[in-house]
């Protein structure tokens, strides 16, 4: 039988019942994606700090977070105590198990609704949110919750300041160390302290690789891992040699210089020629901790978990300078606090005092003695911290030498990513420095062009 | 000759036949409505959740978006010149292709070959089909997790012997091509057992009388798997091509976890995510898996107008 739908059924009620189901049906498809502009305009540069006078703050405010360093329980803790304070509820969310993975939910918020009102934002991520304009910038924030940025570690604060605005409070801040076994040290016959230099290392490095039979190591260095971002710390060989991968406070890439692709060959030569290097396959941390590799570097907040299952005395230093400039050479990274522009003034306010206990003197300890993180307040009473952890006094000292990062590396999105695939191909598949390099200038100067210039010409 | 039907009512005086024309018509009539009734609802799904995000992620492909940003330029077809003239196109499309080819090859051979062994009368043969299939419902981020403790050069469990027969360990993750044929391996011992379970019910469904009569014929073991097994199973084979290949194409769960970064595993699916989320173009990932969604249409045109003519069904 052939079914023949008839158009004499359709009368005037089923006519307009259709009618309104077309129309809630392009109602819905012209719902979401962005506003399409000529010049791509209405950037963060546009937004005004908002005016707090006369605003009551929200009785409550979602938290989203990764949990830096397993600190659920611990941020937890802090929230409860605050909402005993003021009657501020805060509902933390774990949006993701890392900093890429909250920004990603973060993101697709923005477009599909449903964001929170504070947000962690890691080093690489939080420019790109001004440059959406997702974060509101703090100067008014700061002063109607009663903070003073001059309690803060300037460093850490300074990161986040751009075209004359605040735009995030530092909170889960790290910096790298170096990492060292003593039994191999000695086992080796060399001094019980990290080097001064990476000239230093590299002659200690063959003595380290030539007694592996007897320490159990399977090499004397290990580089970051492609998953651990490794331009991070790789940004401190360069500034030793007078290298950057872009000028200082600017977009002007240098990735391909002469003295970038000098610090990348000795790096891929300790890896392919001399072989007492090897970039980590999953986790430097976890190799070094295991007893396969006598040094690495990476962040502070590892060293809590490294304490816990390392079976020797681990010994820890400050970055090695290079052989124009020994210090300042240790960037700072981790993540901070940002307020989202779509949060109602009432929510942002109540986001900008929980930011302000949070961070506060007592609980940046508190948070740092839970996770490895380091205090991001000057006026701190670092004793339960050095008890809770006995490596965070070299962190505590070299935070009077640490650097920004380059802008190359934070500020132009995906760079970072692109730069991980580079380096990889450098140390593991011995690619040809210069040209990965200059390809890979090519690569971040086209994100830079599409993304960030039209922001902020 | 046709009556001529009253304006209204009246239709006890119409003649029978002209009764039945409409009782015919108003029974259509209402069948209709109740088809549209029935289907109305899913279609309306399908259009909401998966035509309307075609549509939308087309128009997105013709904009400069970052995610996230609330204002985008027009570009027009900028993302997909940028796509094939820069130097991503090659390595995308290769590295799908090698992917999508080892994996569906296979995972269709060695669960061909499995299901061979599975259907003989062997002891613990239902314990074996068991094994062989499990792997198939596990969690694909659980696997890439376990299998990356596995192959980690340092201190995974191959590495260890590896080096314990005294071989040198690969790094799996620091070479492109190696981390490729991690994630291959990784992806076809997930798979082979739906392939097997599969092939498994072909092969018991192969009359045996056929098989009989072949041997008969003098046909050896080889011979009735060529020229009378394979020919019979190929209904099945047409439908774990099409599907295998579109579930490879599609790979996401086993290559992100593995390899977050996507080195050496940058295939079209994996490009999507990482030029939406990782280099926040949105539009250039929108041209991405626009032209991922060409290629599974016409190869799924492909298969059904030119393989399917060479399937044999009973």
């Amino acid at each position: 039988m052939t079914f023949r739908p008839g158009v004499r059924g359709l009368d005037r009620r089923a006519f307009l019942g259709l009618t309104g189901a077309v129309g809630v049906g392009a109602a819905v498809t012209a719902c979401g994606g962005p506003i399409v502009t000529k010049n791509g305009s209405g950037t963060s540069s546009t937004i005004k700090p908002p005016d707090f006078s006369g605003v009551k703050p929200a009785s409550k405010i979602t938290f989203w977070t990764d949990n830096p360093g397993s600190s659920q329980q611990v941020t937890q803790q802090i929230i409860d105590k605050f909402t005993a304070q003021t009657k501020i509820q805060v509902e933390l969310v774990t949006a993701g198990s890392n900093y890429d993975q909250i920004a990603q939910k973060f993101q697709t918020a923005r477009v599909g609704g449903g964001v929170p009102d504070l947000i962690v934002l890691s080093d690489v991520w939080w420019f790109r949110y001004y440059l959406q304009g997702s974060i509101i910038p703090l100067d008014t924030a700061l002063t109607a919750a009663g903070i003073d940025p001059d309690d803060y570690v300037p460093t850490f604060f300074n990161d986040y300041r751009y075209g004359g605005h605040q735009w995030a409070v530092p909170w889960a801040r790290s910096t790298p160390l170096f990492y060292y076994n003593k039994n191999h040290w000695r086992t080796a016959g060399l001094p019980d302290r990290a080097p001064m230099t990476w000239e230093e290392f590299s002659e200690w490095a063959p003595r380290l690789q030539s007694v592996t039979g007897r320490t159990g190591a399977q090499h004397a260095f290990e580089y970051t891992s492609s998953v651990n971002t490794p331009a991070w710390v790789d940004q401190s060989m360069l500034w030793g040699e007078g290298a950057a991968l872009s000028a200082a406070d600017s977009f002007k890439l240098t990735i391909d210089a002469p003295e970038v692709v000098s610090v990348f060959q000795r790096i891929q030569d300790n890896i392919r020629v001399h072989k007492w290097a090897i970039m980590a396959g999953s986790n430097e941390a976890n190799d070094f901790s295991a007893g396969a590799a006598s040094a690495t570097w990476g962040s502070t907040g590892s060293s809590v978990g490294i304490q816990k299952t390392a079976t020797f005395e681990i010994g820890v230093g400050f970055l090695p300078g290079g052989s124009k400039v020994r210090q300042p050479v240790c960037p700072t990274g981790g993540a901070g606090l940002g307020i989202a522009a779509q949060s109602s003034p009432a929510k942002q306010l109540a986001a900008a005092k929980f930011i302000a206990y949070l961070t506060n003197a007592e609980n940046t300890v508190t948070f740092g003695e839970a996770t490895g993180y380091l205090p991001v307040r000057t006026k701190v009473d670092t004793a339960a911290l050095r008890k809770a952890n006995p490596l965070v006094g070299t962190p505590l000292e070299q935070l009077a030498r640490t650097r920004s990062q380059d802008w190359a590396r934070v500020f132009i999105p995906g760079a970072d990513t692109a730069m991980t695939q580079s380096i990889t191909q450098i140390c593991n598949s011995g690619a040809d420095v210069h040209k990965t390099l200059t390809q890979l200038q090519e690569t971040v100067q086209g994100l830079y062009t599409r993304q960030v210039e039209p922001k902020i010409s | 000759m046709e009556a001529t039907l009253p304006e209204s009512g009246a239709v006890s005086g119409a003649p029978p036949r002209t009764r039945v024309a409409r009782r015919t018509r108003s029974r259509s009539a209402r069948d209709a409505w109740v088809f549209v009734a029935c289907v109305a609802p899913n279609v309306a799904l399908i259009i909401a959740f998966i035509y309307r995000p075609l549509i939308s992620n087309i128009y997105y492909s013709t904009l400069n978006w970052s995610l996230g940003d609330r204002y985008a330029t027009r570009v027009g077809f900028g993302n997909y010149v940028q796509f094939f003239t820069g130097s991503d196109a090659g390595t995308i499309l290769g590295t799908t292709a090698i992917f999508t080819i080892a994996t569906v090859g296979g995972s269709m051979i060695i669960g061909l070959a499995l299901s061979l062994v599975l259907n003989q009368r062997l002891i613990g043969r239902g314990f074996a089909r068991a094994t062989v299939f499990a792997p198939y419902v596990l969690s694909g981020v659980g696997i890439g997790l376990v299998w990356t403790f596995i192959f980690d050069p340092t201190t995974g469990a191959l590495s260890d012997i590896l080096r314990g027969l005294g071989l040198s360990a690969p790094n799996w993750f620091g070479n492109p091509h190696l981390t490729l044929l991690m994630v291959i391996i990784v992806y076809v011992w997930k798979n082979l057992g739906y392939c097997a379970v599969i092939y498994l019910a072909a092969l018991q469904a192969v009359p045996v009388d056929v098989l009989e009569a072949a041997s008969i014929d003098g046909a050896g073991a080889w011979n009735r798997f060529w020229r009378v097994t394979l020919p019979l199973i190929s209904p099945t084979t047409f439908f774990l091509l099409l599907t295998t290949i579109l579930s490879s194409l599609q790979a996401f769960d086993l290559l992100y976890i593995i390899s977050p970064q996507g080195y050496g595993t940058n295939t079209l699916m994996f490009a999507t995510y990482y030029q939406a989320f990782q280099a926040s173009q949105a539009g250039y990932s929108a041209a991405i898996s626009t032209i991922l969604f060409a290629i599974l249409l016409i190869m799924t045109v492909i298969q059904m107008v030119l393989i399917e003519r060479r399937v044999h069904y009973r």
